[in-house]
């Protein structure tokens, strides 16, 4: 094999301190309380979410990667920047052709249950994943284009691909995958569903998971391989954490203002006032990664099969004012389908479209739609201009039904268009994309590596483009933007895609970037968000103060 | 009598088998089948899909599925969750002890409450007041009695923690916030009961037998009051199983309400059908001590 070009992964001190200061806003007057670090103690964080599974191969919710994030850890990591960062692997090196990608790993980690990690064991995790029925969706995206895994030798592994992939480095940093112990992988009761029967390598160990109730961590005093990332070094400062589960969002701020909690996660804006309203008390905003909260027009419908409605409609919408309305200005403006903190977003995309009234009007005049029927929506040839939008009720968060509701508002009075709300379970959601009966489709992603997000969404053969979108233009783009693995020729690829879905041919309205917010007693230190995912961090870096 | 009990038997047995058998015909008419449920808002391709189908045999005729799911239930095999990837035994077992806890704790705190109230506030002034506080219990949603509770009594008072595994005392205002409602409509049905039963022959006899009011009220009159009430019996049940899932969400508690609150939402069948079962099977059982309560109660019942 001819290695020619080592992309080496090097850490530096910058990447250290630029850790400190991640995609996270702190607000709220009680400043830092916490002091220096203390070893010791426990902690109670209430969560919003109860993950459906532990076993992180199968994780598909965002909010509960801070608890998978506690037992389980990956190759790499990334960086502020999107960069990636030596985790359990030391290093990897890409073959000309990209199609082979050698990690050499760490000598000195132990998964929890005493079970050695090296090459065999990663090897083992990946092979685990084409067992029959473990979890198809991994198999059939992030890794469809694996061919094998090779041990080279106890401290290197080799993935041989059917073709170039970067997005490889994206997959085996994320928690799918992650590395569970080779024993649990044969021997765990419920694997599928993970729990304290699943080993990692992680700073902590799952003890106890009552369900509906809490999940409980004891501290891994052997752990001593975090990444240069992670804020320090050796064992995590806490003795355990409770997680609870509290799915009000009021009943979880009541139990912090009480302290029978220390740390919440999932703060609404209409409960922020309270945090920021207390001097004991600390809120943190973090800006997720991936694809922003947006809507994607069905260009097979009418009336959406043309473009001057699709422009017309983005026009219709104040989203500034909407989102105000909502969220009363705790949420982040998107202006494209890719999210701001990204290092692929196109920032020459602000400003350049959305919130004119009269020139929406103008383009529906223009394209037909001139008469207006007796509750005064636009009419062409006695049909009224309705376009559908499905929202699967299992799946809505961030009061994302109000949210339609506003817009609807938004664009019957701006523009005389009629926006059908529909708030459904998911076997009707999915029986409705199955049939194309929508104009709107909603969607947000957390993939660390938006290109993962486009890939999925946008590309003809992608496994949520629920628009059926067949451009070759944008394929190949996206496909441009998957293939190389050098930071400039990937964004301008997605510069390109970027340009054409918003700009060009109007596919998208994106509204806001999906963000996760932290409330804490301020006597609790080392809260924060993940570099470049921006969700909440595991426990390892927090500490509760004297 | 062993011709009596067996005929109850079976008569629950076809109960459970009719309520497994709608349940498992309504989530086959609703929208969307069990692949779509599986695949949710993720990755979905022809070959995501043919493999979910393979992982779950669920390429035999719905008829197959269905006989094969009544077979296995009958030898007590309940299947696997689609959404938990666990078995839905094991799902409804680590679950049932808390929901049962619940529901017994706020059936007494309302049974009691709801006895006080109507034997204590017989008084014109003592009842009104009652009868107002009763009927805004009644007509409040439990979801808004738990924040009030949980806010005074254990986000200011610090009195109660809100939830988790602190034995009793997370007990008790859960059980308060499903009991106050429980109480609103049996000390209503218990009041008028009273009232007929005052009216009676048999109580002006009692009064004229030289028997103080109070003991009229407590050894007759209650007696002929509880029928009507024990009818409700049924609704009872109803309440508490249904009310579990909002007062489960609101207190953070494990239970089978949030378990079917999520099955319900993600279409995952074999939880849905089991809890449908369970419920049927609480219901056959309640119903069954409710006889067997009209014949303690009425001793003229037990002649015929």
């Amino acid at each position: 094999m001819r290695r020619i070009r080592p992309a080496v992964v090097i850490t530096t001190l910058a990447l250290v301190l630029t850790s400190a200061c991640s995609p996270g806003s702190s607000t709220g007057s009680g400043a830092a309380d916490a002091g220096q670090p203390v070893s010791g103690g426990s902690l109670t964080w209430a969560v919003e979410t109860e993950p459906l599974t532990f076993n992180p191969h199968q994780y598909a919710q965002a909010k509960a990667r801070l608890l998978v994030g506690n037992t389980f850890e990956s190759l790499l990591t990334h960086d502020e920047k999107g960069g990636y960062v030596p985790w359990l692997a030391t290093g990897y090196e890409v073959s000309a052709d990209g199609r082979t990608y050698t990690f050499t790993l760490r000598t000195d980690v132990t998964f929890s249950d005493g079970e050695k990690f090296d090459a065999a064991a990663v090897k083992a995790n990946i092979d685990q994943f084409s067992v029959e029925g473990y979890n198809p969706a991994v198999l059939a995206v992030q890794l469809r284009y694996l061919d094998r895994v090779e041990v080279v030798d106890a401290a290197t592994v080799a993935f041989h691909l059917k073709q170039p992939d970067v997005l490889l480095l994206d997959f085996l940093s994320t928690p799918q995958g992650a590395q569970v112990s080779p024993k649990s992988l044969k021997e765990a009761k419920n694997l599928k569903f993970g729990g304290p029967d699943l080993a990692g390598t992680g700073p902590f160990i799952l003890d106890r998971y009552t369900a509906g109730q809490d999940v409980h961590f004891v501290k891994n005093p052997d752990y001593n391989w975090a990444p240069s990332t992670a804020g320090h070094s050796g064992p995590a400062y806490l003795d355990e954490v409770t997680y609870r589960f509290l799915k009000e969002s009021s009943v979880r701020v009541g139990a912090l203002t009480s302290g029978q909690v220390q740390v919440v996660e999932g703060v609404p804006a209409t409960d922020e006032a309270l945090i920021t309203a207390n001097p004991q008390l600390t809120l943190s905003r973090g800006l997720n990664s991936g694809s922003a909260y947006s809507y994607y027009f069905n260009t097979a419908n009418a009336p959406f099969d043309d473009i001057r409605v699709r422009q017309a409609f983005r026009e219709a919408v104040d989203v500034d004012a909407v989102l105000k309305g909502v969220y009363r200005g705790s949420a982040t403006r998107a202006w494209s389908v890719i999210g701001p903190t990204s290092p692929f977003y196109d920032k020459s995309l602000e400003k350049t479209y959305s919130g004119d009234a009269a020139k929406a009007n103008t383009l529906l005049d223009e394209a037909g739609w001139t008469t207006r029927d007796a509750e005064g929506f636009r009419t062409k040839a006695g049909k009224r201009l309705t376009v559908r939008l499905v929202q699967s009720a299992p799946f809505v968060r961030d009061r994302r039904d109000v949210l339609a509701q506003a817009v609807q508002a938004a664009v019957k009075q701006s523009a005389g268009i009629d926006l059908d709300v529909a708030l459904v379970d998911q076997g009707t959601a999915t029986q409705a994309i199955a049939d194309g009966a929508f104009e709107v489709f909603d969607n947000s992603r957390a993939d660390t590596d938006a290109g993962a997000a486009l890939g999925l969404l946008l590309h003809s053969g992608g496994a949520i483009n629920r628009i059926g979108l067949k451009d070759p233009a944008l394929d190949e783009a996206i496909e441009q933007g998957q293939a190389s693995g050098d930071q400039a020729t990937r964004t301008e690829a997605y510069r390109k895609v970027q340009k054409l879905v918003i700009t060009d041919q109007a596919l998208v309205l994106p509204l806001y970037a999906p963000a996760d917010q932290i409330a804490a007693s301020n006597k609790v230190g080392g809260l924060g968000f993940e570099p470049t995912a921006g969700v909440p961090v595991s426990a390892y870096n927090v500490w509760l103060g004297k | 009598m062993i011709k009596a009990v067996a005929r109850r038997v079976a008569a629950g047995a076809v109960v459970l088998w009719a309520a497994a058998t709608a349940a498992y015909l309504a989530l086959l008419a609703a929208p969307g089948d069990i692949v779509d449920a599986i695949i949710g808002d993720g990755a979905d391709t022809p070959q995501i899909r043919a493999q979910i189908i393979t992982e779950w045999n669920l390429d035999r005729p719905a008829i197959v599925q269905y006989l094969d799911y009544l077979l296995r239930a009958v030898q007590g095999d309940l299947g696997r969750s689609y959404l938990l990837q666990r078995p839905v035994a094991e799902v409804i077992g680590e679950q049932i002890l808390p929901t049962v806890q619940l529901a017994l704790a706020a059936a007494v705190a309302g049974v009691v409450l709801a006895l006080v109230l109507a034997v204590t506030t017989r008084g014109r002034w003592a009842r009104r007041a009652s009868s107002t506080a009763e009927l805004v219990l009644v007509s409040t949603p439990p979801f808004l009695i738990g924040i009030v509770l949980l806010s005074v009594f254990s986000f200011q008072l610090g009195w109660f923690p809100v939830s988790g595994d602190q034995g009793w005392a997370a007990l008790a205002l859960p059980a308060v916030t499903l009991g106050l409602p429980i109480a609103g409509v049996l000390s209503q049905v218990l009041r008028d009961g009273l009232d007929r039963a005052l009216d009676e022959p048999f109580a002006v006899t009692a009064r004229a037998r030289g028997l103080a009011e109070r003991a009229v009220l407590i050894r007759h009159a209650l007696r002929h009051a509880l029928i009507p009430a024990v009818t409700l019996l049924g609704w009872l049940t109803g309440v508490l199983i249904g009310g579990a899932v909002i007062i489960e969400q609101v207190f953070g508690r494990p239970g089978l309400g949030q378990v079917t609150l999520q099955a319900v939402g993600n279409g995952d069948m074999p939880v849905v059908l089991a809890v449908v079962v369970l419920a049927a099977a609480a219901f056959v059982v309640i119903n069954t001590l409710a006889d067997l309560a009209y014949l303690l109660i009425d001793p003229r019942l037990r002649r015929s």
